[in-house]
């Protein structure tokens, strides 16, 4: 999907749901990620969306960046929030009295509200099966409340509260791996995306949304601010995400993998790593141990792939 | 502005603009085909058929390309319209049936299973790909065979020129029947039209090896941006 570079940006629609103004960091992974997200989700969507850096920077009274029907729910329920307005939609629809347009309900969340404190709700949702998508904006800890690790924050990634120091390497357990937790629950969509990758993002943020049942889509979002990585870069660091093998791209249809984009060789980890200082502690010895999980998980990854 | 009623809803629209336009500010949604923003609009697919009233004499058009008038009376869901876009879909379906987009706007519009005789076709004729090498790319690869004198003579289909096409994809991109399709295996990439096969060699970077773009597409963006040749050396992700 990526091989769209040059002529069909001037395809994608200029409308802008999601508004310039807001106050996100420069450089921010995240905000580049709901823009594209709601270009692919059109004019007739509901959003529910979670505390989080995308509520916070979006949302500031008096102000709004949404030119859709947006709504805040808590860090816990945004999922069970997204099933209200659908099973209502449903409802009404069957008295007659439904929306003009036939509108989709999504739900957005950060990787706190999704892998930590809404994963309850979330796996509620999925399980019920209502027609919703749930799109997760991963940027690696609780970022607007100042860096705090969260369960998707990967290993060796010095954090307010996971700090490297001389007895620690900051956060000691491995990244939380929420799609296959979705997966589990045979979920009919299921995918990774990143905005370093635009049109992969899109072409899956739409897929998902015309999906009958649940879908979700995990979206790695770059935060410089976080990540202690310079914000101009926050593109590149996302590709070397994807090109290192730390978070492969790929799709999950009805519980058959494929990969968006398999790379002979991988790049060597050090890469992805060097580019942040919240890594910049890690010894050799660690870097190595990292190295040996991410091919690790990437072969595992490729040969689900090539099962299904 | 210009004021105008659809679906018995007084709206305001810019003058020069569409149906279409004024429709979709107004949260009226029309379903359309062969439309898109970026493009001109050729009124192809039929999809976006809407009933029209001036002066009391009623007759149907395509939104996406009929200019709004002063005192227009509109009705897009009237029972002839409905009947009109279900024919229309109808007869889109039957030329490819197994397309997703077309079978979503069929639900949508309550077509079963078309009538017609199902043939598989590898083109709908819905332009947009036309256009998008002409408006977009400013190529003008792909053009229409047998239209106007020839009709009779040959099916009327697409054509990709292999001179003129410089593998940029975009065709694919917008077609909605995937008609067109684009892989790229290893040095080569490989468009696949309803007129054939083209083969396109692509660039390997020096740095990372990866092969990232079509050379020809390359050469064609040096030429005419007057960009030096050395930038293109590396791909996205190798350069500074």
């Amino acid at each position: 999907m990526e091989k769209f570079a040059v002529y069909v940006p001037k395809l994608i629609t200029k409308k802008e749901n999601f508004a310039p103004g807001h106050r996100a960091c420069i450089g921010c992974g995240e905000a580049l990620a709901v823009r594209l997200a709601c270009k692919a989700l059109g004019d007739d969507v509901i959003i529910t969306n979670a505390t989080g850096c995308i509520e916070i920077i979006s949302s500031q009274l008096p102000y709004t960046s949404w030119r859709l029907p947006w709504m805040h729910t808590l860090f816990e329920n945004t999922a069970a929030v997204a099933s209200g307005i659908e099973a209502g939609l449903k409802a009404m629809t069957r008295k007659g009295r439904g929306l003009a347009v036939e509108a989709k309900v999504v739900a957005m969340a950060g990787d706190g509200g999704t892998s930590d404190i809404g994963l309850q709700a979330l796996s509620g949702a999925l399980e019920r099966g209502h027609d919703f998508l749930f799109l997760c904006f991963d940027n690696e800890a609780y970022m607007n409340t100042g860096i705090q690790r969260s369960s998707a924050t990967p290993y060796g990634a010095s954090t307010t509260t996971s700090p490297a120091g001389k007895v620690s390497i900051g956060q000691f357990a491995w990244k939380k791996n929420v799609p296959a937790i979705v997966v589990a629950h045979n979920a009919p969509y299921v995918a990774t995306a990143c905005p370093s990758y635009p049109f992969d993002l899109m072409d899956k943020v739409k897929k998902g949304l015309e999906t009958n049942g649940p879908a979700y889509v995990h979206i790695l979002s770059v935060c410089p601010t976080g990540w202690r990585c310079l914000p101009e870069l926050s593109v590149r660091i996302g590709r070397l995400a994807v090109e290192t093998g730390i978070f492969p791209l790929y799709e999950v249809e009805s519980g058959r993998y494929k990969l968006s984009f398999d790379f002979p060789k991988l790049r060597p980890i050090d890469d992805y790593l060097k580019s942040q200082g919240r890594f910049k502690h890690l010894s050799p010895d660690e870097i190595k141990k990292i190295q040996t999980r991410v091919t690790e998980e990437y072969q595992k990854l490729k040969e689900i792939a090539a099962r299904s | 502005m210009i004021k105008l009623t659809i679906d018995g809803k007084k709206v305001a629209a810019e003058e020069g603009g569409t149906i279409l336009d004024a429709a979709n500010q107004a949260g009226i949604r029309i379903p359309t085909l062969c439309s898109h923003e970026s493009l001109r609009p050729a009124g192809a697919c039929r999809v976006c058929t809407v009933e029209i009233a001036t002066n009391g004499a009623k007759s149907l058009t395509t939104a996406c390309d009929y200019p709004v008038e002063a005192g227009l009376k509109v009705s897009t869901t009237s029972e002839k319209v409905m009947e009109a876009r279900r024919l229309a879909v109808e007869l889109l379906l039957a030329q490819r049936p197994h397309s997703s987009k077309l079978q979503e706007l069929a639900r949508k519009l309550g077509v079963k299973q078309p009538r017609f005789v199902l043939a598989e076709q590898e083109c709908i004729l819905c332009q947009l790909c036309v256009r998008t090498c002409q408006e977009i790319v400013d190529v003008e690869a792909i053009t229409f065979v047998a239209q106007g004198k020839d009709r009779g003579v040959a099916e009327p289909t697409v054509v990709h020129s292999l001179d003129k096409c410089i593998g940029c994809d975009a065709c694919a991109y917008v077609c909605p029947t995937e008609s067109i399709t684009v892989t790229d295996i290893g040095d080569t990439r490989t468009i696949n039209t309803p007129s054939g096969k083209l083969e396109f060699k692509l660039k390997q970077c020096q740095v990372c090896g990866k092969y990232w773009a079509p050379e020809k597409q390359l050469d064609y963006i040096i030429e005419k941006w007057h960009l030096e040749p050395e930038l293109f050396a590396t791909c996205p992700d190798c350069r500074d």
